[in-house]
């Protein structure tokens, strides 16, 4: 065994030296055998040919030779590989094509694999990714899935749990950063100080937190995040150590991370749980219902999740006997554990594997058309076959030379795929970074790299074995003329008229698909926002807090604000707020919910109280966001702090809890009926956060009583970004330590509202068209096909008298049978497969017949149109020629 | 074109190691021996002995070796090796038993 290997190898490797050695080995013996016969009394000549006779065909029993030595496998496998090559070089239009097609479907499989492995499959770059769990606090009576902690309820959970290896806690801020070139509002992560140990992230410069930093009157520190780093202090490398004014103390940098997915939500800084003014506030911390923070852990090794669920709840149970008045029991309390990768992929998975699917039945569709190609050169090809038989090549033989073609073929296709899908890939990235964060850990790299090989050679194999099964087994039937009548032909052509209906099926389910996408899409950019974004500037006033002492200077800090804003030119309306419609921010970080009382309506003891979103406005703020007035009136300048507290509500709190009764001065409460206020007016409803979501309950309170209001809208007459440097260097002008930034038309954050559903579209639609122009190639490929072939009978119908129109509608007519049939597929499975899109779908049924007619008569008039071209040929037939030719 | 020669396969091996048995010899020598050995009875098809040549070193049983013939020409030289002996003897014994049964056989008859 090991000899043959031996010889093998040194076959393969010496392979001119052993072909040599036998050339000289023979040579040796027919001189031999020459002078032998010469010696018997031949002439040389007649020595010589006696010899080479004796001898036999010296080639085929060096080929015995070689055969018994070994290295058949690579050798003939190389060689087959080499003829494949030649061959497709020769026709470089078949090579083209289906080298096109299969790049595009191999592409966009690449593409959409790229973006699936990196956010949903890859393990999180942190250490044990999958250790890292999320702990939530639940009302679940009160259908409250994600309940903050408090800074007393972390500790309990730290302290009397038995299954996390480490708790620790996050909650995300806004402060305000001096130092720098402009006064800038930074996203703050505060956290404990373990957090990154826990998550096992090394810095890139510098450190992270230690114990010691997140002590009660510890030196400030901070770390920022790369994204932050590069853009906000141009990758700065001394950046450790420059100090920062943050909330009235310096706070020095100790660390930059490294370019790492962030959860929650991106932010630009962190520092320890000690600095954020209110977390560590005496009155904060002692407080257990005042809560604020998000809770992760790791799992200690080996403990499985159920475990930690268990541990957990019977944690929260006692939790509640002990504090009854903190988790009342008619709001129910319960914990649960979630790993982390689970929740940073939740938004991202439907609408990924809805793409995978797609671009996997692309490419099967792409196959399809390379398989009909493929199978109508293998009919030219079936003489060069049958030959190839006849000289002793076995079955298996044939079937692997046409694989290794089609095989090269697929090769080439991976290649030019991985070459568009690399150019996609920004696309991609921006695309994908809108529902996870974990989007910048798409590229293409090594398994990305093995799944294209892997779909390259199974897509080569499935087009290349259906071909050469069809091959016919039977040699004299094809050596002899007019090889495409034999039995083969008519099984190659049903196997084609399969192709068609497949592919004309899935093109089907696409196309449906893609258009559910995009009526779901026109129809949620027709939803009403309740508000006119047109000629809106929007921007995010941050003051200094700490400059001021009480509210009432912050308040007059706004108030000048606002006054500077009205007097720019080209200002129509000026107004401050606290959120403004579709507010990105207001739809991350969730909806400002407060209960209330309606004076007159007790609530009963164990009862919830009524939710409503609290909002400020100041003066002209309906009117700023043409935020239509339905009944009283809005805030005026009499509404000030000394007045009568007033609030404005939504016509959808009204329709909750006042039905048809005029709510215009009825009085609400949000402190258990310490303060009333006073309703004075119904404004119209907004879709705060989203269009396709309904509009929240909201009451507003005016700007002057609530003391807080941070965004500043403008109504322009011009064009609102011309204004926006005016308007930032006037609220510099006011005071310069105040941050603007999050600078925006609303017309833009309308349009981000829908970006979403609007690049699943685009990408669908992409697919979609993709597939029915690949199809429509296949049809009109089959259809000049089958018309080539039937020129003699179709010849023959015309010389016996039928008009050329009468066969030109046969044709068409069986041309489109196939059409049909697979359009009735397509519908099946369109129906059955509708179901999965649902999740993205927004006022549009799976089964919306608008878009199924629709799509019905575009594939019909495609898929007609592709037959007609190559049809019409059939009315230049000339009867005389069609019936000599063969 | 037929793979069979005259001989039966492993005939051909046993006459080759025998041959082989004597002294070392290129394939012409071992074709001419044969030959004449046998009274021209049997006559090696080169197309025959080369191949078993080749099968014979893969297998060990011979080992060869470029050296140069009687007039002074390059030529392989083969040789049986340890194992060859061996194999020649077990073979010498199997084709004894097996023509003394067929003897046997065809005597009854």
């Amino acid at each position: 065994m090991l000899r043959k290997l031996t010889s093998y190898v040194r076959a393969l490797l010496h392979k001119d030296k052993v072909e040599r050695d036998m050339d000289r080995e023979l040579r040796f013996h027919l001189e031999m055998e020459i002078e032998e016969n010469v010696r018997r009394g031949m002439s040389l000549p007649e020595a010589r040919r006696e010899a080479l006779v004796r001898f036999g065909g010296v080639e085929k029993f060096k080929e015995e030779c070689r055969d018994v030595r070994g290295a058949p496998l690579a050798e003939s496998l190389l060689q087959d590989v080499r003829y494949g090559a030649r061959i497709l070089y020769r026709n470089p239009g078949f090579t083209l094509v289906a080298v096109l097609t299969l790049g595009l479907g191999i592409g966009a499989n690449t593409a959409i694999f790229s973006v699936i492995y990196g956010v949903l499959m890859r393990p999180l770059p942190y250490k044990d990714g999958n250790q890292l769990v999320i702990v939530q606090q639940q009302a679940p009576l009160a259908h409250v899935l994600n309940v903050p902690f408090s800074v007393k309820e972390v500790q309990d959970y730290r302290e009397q749990n038995q299954t996390l290896d480490a708790v620790v806690e996050h909650h995300s801020m806004s402060f305000t950063l001096l130092g720098g070139q402009e006064p800038q509002r930074v996203q703050t992560g505060v956290v404990s100080a373990n957090f990154f140990d826990v998550l096992g992230v090394k810095p890139l410069l510098g450190r992270t937190f230690v114990d010691a930093d997140d002590e009660h009157g510890s030196d400030a520190v901070i770390v920022l995040s790369y994204q932050y780093w590069r853009q906000s202090h141009g990758g700065d490398p001394s950046i450790v150590g420059r100090t920062f004014q943050m909330n009235n103390r310096p706070h020095t940098v100790i660390g930059v991370l490294p370019p790492i997915p962030q959860y929650p939500n991106e932010q630009d800084v962190y520092m320890p749980t000690s600095h954020c003014p209110t977390r560590s506030s005496e009155q904060f911390m002692s407080n257990r219902n005042a809560r604020m923070m998000s809770v992760f852990g790791r799992l200690k090794p080996g403990v499985p999740l159920a475990q930690a669920q268990a541990d957990l709840s019977t944690l929260a149970s006692n939790l509640q006997k002990q504090y009854p008045d903190s988790y009342p029991a008619n709001r129910g309390y319960a914990a649960s554990v979630v790993p982390l990768q689970d929740e940073l992929t939740r938004r991202a998975k439907p609408t990924f594997l809805i793409l995978l699917g797609t671009a996997g039945l692309v490419l099967l569709i792409a196959c399809a058309n390379v398989a009909n190609l493929t199978l109508a050169r293998l009919m030219r090809r079936e003489r060069e076959m049958a030959i190839r038989a006849a000289l002793g090549a076995g079955r298996g033989r044939l079937i692997r030379q046409l694989l290794t073609e089609s095989v090269l073929l697929s090769f080439a296709g991976g290649v030019l795929g991985l070459v568009l899908a690399a150019g996609g890939l920004q696309l991609l990235v921006s695309f994908a970074a809108r529902f996870t964060t974990r989007a910048s850990e798409i590229r293409i790299d090594g398994f990305v790299l093995l799944f294209t090989l892997l779909v390259s050679v199974a897509t080569g194999l499935i087009f290349g074995l259906m071909p050469a099964f069809s091959s016919d087994r039977n040699l004299t039937g094809t050596l002899k003329e007019g090889g495409g009548r034999s039995s083969a032909g008519l099984r190659r052509q049903r196997v084609r008229n399969l192709l068609i209906v497949a592919q004309v099926g899935v093109s089907f389910i696409l196309l449906i698909w893609a258009g559910l996408m995009l009526r779901s899409l026109i129809k949620l950019q027709h939803v009403n926002p309740g508000f006119d974004p047109e000629r809106v500037l929007a921007m995010r006033i941050s003051p200094n807090w700490s400059k001021f002492n009480t509210n009432e200077e912050t308040l007059a800090l706004l108030l000048r604000i606002l006054d500077k804003a009205r007097s720019e030119p080209g200002v129509l309306s000026a107004a401050l707020g606290s959120t403004f419609p579709l507010n990105q921010l207001g739809i991350t970080n969730g909806p400002f919910n407060r209960g209330f009382q309606i004076e007159g309506r007790p609530i009963p003891d164990g009862e919830l109280l009524p939710q409503a979103d609290f909002r400020t406005a100041s003066t002209d703020y309906f009117e700023t966001v043409r935020q239509p007035l339905v009944r009283g009136r809005t805030f005026n300048e009499g509404d000030k702090d000394k007045a009568v507290p007033v609030a404005v509500i939504n016509q959808s709190t009204v329709r909750h809890r006042w039905g048809d009764e005029d709510p215009i001065g009825r009085r609400l409460s949000f402190d258990r009926g310490q303060t009333w206020l006073t309703v004075v007016g119904v404004v119209g409803d907004v879709r705060q956060y989203g269009l396709d979501r309904e509009p929240p309950d909201e009451i507003y309170i005016p700007l002057a009583q609530a003391q807080f209001g941070g965004n500043l809208l403008v109504r322009t007459a011009a064009d609102p970004m011309s204004i926006a440097k005016l308007m930032r260097e006037a609220v510099y002008e006011v005071d310069s330590d105040t941050a603007v930034d999050r600078v925006q038309t609303l017309e833009q954050v309308r349009s981000d509202a829908v970006a979403s559903p609007r690049l699943t579209a685009i990408l669908l639609a992409m697919f979609a068209g993709l597939a029915l122009v690949i199809t429509a190639a296949g049809i009109a490929g089959v259809m000049a096909l089958s018309v080539n072939q039937r020129t003699h009978e179709l010849g023959v119908r015309l010389a016996l008298g039928a008009t050329p129109g009468k066969v030109l509608r046969m044709v068409m007519r069986e041309g489109m049978s196939f059409v049909l049939v697979g359009l009735s597929v397509g519908l099946v499975g369109a129906l059955l497969l509708g179901r999965l899109m649902s999740a993205l779908l927004f006022a549009v049924e799976p089964t919306d017949p608008i878009t199924f007619l629709a799509v019905a008569l575009v594939l019909i008039a495609v898929a007609a149109a592709a037959c007609f071209v190559p049809a019409r040929r059939v009315t230049s037939i000339d009867p005389m020629l069609a019936l000599r030719s063969e | 074109m037929a793979k069979s020669t005259d001989l039966i396969q492993g005939t051909l091996d046993m006459l080759i190691l025998k041959t082989l048995a004597l002294e070392p010899m290129h394939g012409w020598g071992i074709s001419q021996r044969i030959q004449q050995v046998s009274g021209d009875v049997l006559v090696i098809n080169q197309g025959s002995l080369y191949p078993a040549l080749y099968r014979l070193e893969q297998q060990g049983l011979i080992k060869s070796e470029w050296g140069s013939s009687d007039n002074n020409r390059q030529a392989k030289f083969y040789e049986l090796t340890r194992t060859g002996k061996k194999q020649l003897t077990e073979e010498t014994e199997n084709w004894e038993r097996l023509s003394a049964a067929v003897d046997r056989i065809l005597q009854t008859v």
